[in-house]
């Protein structure tokens, strides 16, 4: 049990020396953030030229349809060929 | 009167007797002295004798032999070609027919190169026939054909209009009755042929011109309508060719029936742009044809392997095929009317009933041969009538499911034309439209009747429907402002 209290508390020794960072010169530097921070995103202003249209719109194209090759008679060359067999 | 009947019938017997006895004879002797000729004397005797298909064995013997050819040999075979048919020495090799100067044999071989479709060798051996010839009305029409399917259609023509006049001269000598019919259907068919020919050269009202000449009491008359109902199709005369396919609605033509017909029906409704009546027709081909094909299949793939059932089937007593399913009757009638078939049912019969007066004869090497020869001869015949038979119920099949495919075709068609309306907000002109004489189109020579429903034999191919076409389509946006 005394074993184990003491191996905690210089395993907590050790890291709090860690945390504190360092700077080149060997300070102490401590990083501190804003808490509150806000945009006004109205007042910004961007500069340039104004280049897309000003509304939407998509060009109306005909709608291109492929039709299917339906059956068609080129000729009775079967026919022909059937009449001479059914001959005598 | 009827004594002398028996006499007559009795000295025509032992004369028939006496000739048959004298080929045994020659066969005989033939054999001892090694008589080159002997095979065609005895072929000569036996058709003297009126044993046309033992004649044949002992004639075909002779030309495989590569014997003497005489005019009165070359006789014999144009007689026994007309007795017993072309299938007699269709089986002979090409170059045994090349090797004799015969056009009858000639014309066996163009018969056996064109249907190998060898057109040149064909054609190079029916020049072979002269006009004179019995076969030439069939030679020249053949020749034509030939020709014609090698798309050398001035030479086809020229050929087709000598087998006219040929045939026609032969239809007016011939003294027989069936011999006229015989001449008048090939002549016929020349006249068809040449229509066939204006169709694939696209000179649509010429053909319809050509097939005019053909009258409707012909045997060929039912199998064109088809043909002109396409021959109408293509000048884009809809209305026509439906009245045309109504013809066989007919309760005259009921054995006739072809798939094709509905698919042009059908193509023809799509064409004036009535989608509904189109996709009706397609609906009732699968209603009505798969039923016909499921009958068709059963009965075929039961039999497929049999030489005889179908023959059988087709030869036997009414009462039986009753119990047949009333398209398969049908279709037996259409193959028995083909002319061939006919024929060829003819020889068989005959050869029948010379293999019984065969099988009468005393017994001796010769008459055995004779037996062995016209059994062979009759089992081929029969194998090959029941092929035919089967032959045609295979294709009626095929053809069934082939049309099922191009009907499928127009219903995915109609369908997507719908489709595209309903995106555009469009509609066609109007759901239904009516028919009117006014938009029936007809030549001077053409005959028109209304169809009320019923049909009449002498109005039988001469309706035309009065459909209006469709096809204009209308923006709904604008319908909706004016309303």
């Amino acid at each position: 049990m005394r074993y184990t209290i003491a191996i905690i508390i210089t395993a907590f020794i050790t890291l709090s020396a860690f945390a504190q960072g360092k700077n080149k010169s060997g300070k102490n530097v401590v990083i501190k953030y804003k808490k509150y921070e806000s945009f006004d995103l109205g007042n910004l202003e961007i500069e340039g030229k104004i280049i897309a249209p000003g509304d939407l719109s998509v060009k109306e194209r005909s709608r291109r349809t492929f039709s299917r090759a339906l059956f068609e008679r080129e000729q009775f060359d079967p026919e022909v060929r059937n009449d001479i067999q059914n001959l005598r | 009167m009827k004594n002398l009947m028996i006499i007559f019938i009795a000295l025509y017997t032992s004369q028939s007797y006496a000739l048959m006895v004298k080929a045994e004879q020659m066969y005989i002797e033939g054999k001892k002295k090694k008589d080159k000729n002997a095979n065609a004397y005895i072929a000569q005797e036996l058709y003297k004798s009126k044993y046309h298909y033992s004649a044949v064995v002992f004639a075909k013997e002779h030309l495989i032999e590569g014997k003497e050819f005489t005019p009165e040999f070359e006789n014999l075979i144009e007689e026994l070609v007309l007795k017993t048919g072309t299938m007699s020495f269709y089986g002979l090799k090409a170059n045994i027919l090349k090797r004799y100067p015969s056009p009858s044999l000639r014309f066996i071989l163009g018969l056996r190169q064109f249907n190998y479709k060898r057109y040149d060798e064909s054609i190079a051996a029916l020049k072979q026939v002269p006009d004179t010839h019995r076969f030439a009305p069939e030679a020249r029409f053949m020749q034509g054909s030939a020709l014609n399917l090698s798309n050398k259609f001035d030479e086809a023509k020229e050929q087709y209009l000598k087998c006219i006049d040929l045939a026609q001269n032969f239809e007016d000598q011939s003294e027989n009755e069936k011999l006229k019919r015989y001449f008048a259907i090939v002549r016929e068919s020349c006249v068809i042929h040449q229509a066939r020919m204006l169709y694939k050269n696209r000179d649509f009202d010429g053909a319809l011109k050509a097939y005019e000449a053909i009258p409707k009491t012909s045997y060929r008359w039912p199998y064109i309508l088809m043909e002109k109902a396409w021959a109408a199709y293509q000048t884009g005369n809809y209305n026509r060719t439906l009245g045309l396919l109504v013809t066989y609605r007919s309760p005259l033509m009921t054995s006739y029936f072809f798939p094709e017909a509905e698919v042009l029906s059908s193509l023809s409704y799509f064409r004036l742009c009535l989608w509904n009546d189109s996709l009706k027709l397609i609906d009732q081909y699968y209603n009505v044809y798969r039923p016909h094909s499921d009958a068709l299949k059963n009965i075929l793939l039961r039999n497929k392997n049999s030489h005889t059932y179908f023959l059988k089937l087709l030869l036997a007593p009414i009462k039986e095929k009753e119990k047949l399913n009333p398209f398969v009757r049908n279709l037996m009638t259409q193959i028995r009317k083909k002319i061939k078939f006919s024929l060829d049912l003819v020889n068989y019969k005959k050869a029948q009933n010379e293999l019984k007066y065969v099988k009468k004869l005393k017994r001796s090497e010769f008459t055995e041969k004779l037996d062995e020869a016209v059994t062979g001869a009759l089992a081929w015949r029969t194998k090959h009538l029941n092929h035919y038979i089967k032959k045609q119920m295979f294709s009626f099949i095929n053809d069934m499911h082939r049309f099922s495919y191009e009907m499928f075709n127009i219903k995915l068609e109609v369908m997507s034309l719908q489709r595209d309306l309903v995106y555009n907000n469009e509609s066609l002109i109007s759901d239904r439209s009516r028919g009117s004489h006014e938009n029936i189109q007809r030549t001077s020579d053409e005959h028109f009747y209304t169809f009320n429903g019923e049909f009449w034999a002498d109005e039988l191919g001469e309706y035309s429907f009065g459909l209006k076409s469709n096809c204009k389509r209308i923006d709904k946006k604008q319908i909706a402002a004016t309303k």
